[in-house]
């Protein structure tokens, strides 16, 4: 298959913030996720946050602007810091920007910063996520 | 309610939490790209896989990490101890891998009750040991007696 030329991303988008969405904890899907681990506890997993960050991701990896090859993309670093755990049936805020844009050793890293707000306005979740665009 | 059943007065540096392992099927993926949101077709599409150079589909990162972060949950009874969690996903986990999340504690802080583990995750592959997670780190906040 013929390798298409790959155009980096457009670094002028590190800081960009995207509109906020809200997202609810939802029961039947924290029971799915747990089932997914195995986790018999009644508690709402850690890592349920990743599924309030694929509710804003879609729209900053289609972002025209971002110019970012998604066929290209793997998952390269996570960082969590949670102030509390998620609460089931609570609505947060989710807030994401663009933390940074770097190219490194012909490859493009994408850093996402998303902050979960609670009802009450305090942070409940920072998770970072860095994306690798493969051979930029 | 799950109760957070770790004391900090229990742990030293070089503490090791108890291993947790689990194989990976193309169901697990399939069921995590549904309940998370991430659709991407690396974790889907065979052929998709293979167009980028790997030998089929792929097991999600955050799959990976959220079976870490289940050992150290199921290690402290509850997740509200779990401050942070920081982690490098280096090598791909492919279907029919066992997984293995593990954990030592490398710092205690008393004044704050806060416990840092190099946490990582290893895949055995005919005796060549892999590591999708190597030097990760994971915060957790005990509370006092």
């Amino acid at each position: 298959m013929a390798e298409e030329a790959a155009v980096p991303m457009n670094p002028a988008l590190e800081g960009k913030v995207y509109p906020p969405v809200p997202f609810t904890v939802d029961p039947e899907r924290v029971e799915r996720f747990r089932a997914a681990f195995g986790e018999e506890r009644d508690i709402v997993p850690p890592t349920f946050v990743t599924a309030a960050e694929w509710a804003v991701f879609p729209g900053i990896i289609e972002d025209p602007g971002l110019e970012l090859d998604f066929s290209r993309v793997v998952h390269a670093q996570q960082e969590y810091e949670w102030r509390r755990p998620l609460v089931v049936g609570e609505t947060l805020t989710v807030r994401p920007r663009i933390a940074s844009i770097r190219e490194k050793g012909g490859h493009g890293f994408l850093t996402v910063e998303t902050e979960l707000v609670g009802a009450d306005g305090a942070i409940v979740v920072i998770a970072r996520a860095t994306l690798i665009e493969r051979g930029v | 309610m799950p109760e957070i059943r770790v004391r900090f007065e229990d742990l030293s540096v070089g503490y090791e939490i108890p291993k947790l392992a689990r194989s990976i099927t193309r169901e697990d993926v399939e069921r995590y790209a549904d309940v998370s949101g991430d659709r991407n077709p690396l974790h889907l599409d065979d052929g998709f896989a293979r167009s980028v150079g790997f030998p089929g589909v792929i097991a999600h990162g955050m799959f990976t990490m959220g079976h870490l972060a289940h050992c150290l949950t199921d290690w402290l009874g509850d997740p509200s101890a779990l401050s942070r969690m920081d982690v490098q996903l280096r090598a791909p986990v492919f279907l029919g891998d066992v997984i293995v999340a593990d954990g030592r504690v490398k710092a205690l802080d008393p004044k704050m009750r806060t416990v840092v583990l190099d946490v990582w995750v290893t895949v055995d592959r005919d005796g060549s040991v892999e590591y999708p997670i190597r030097r990760g780190e994971a915060e957790v906040r005990l509370p006092a007696e």
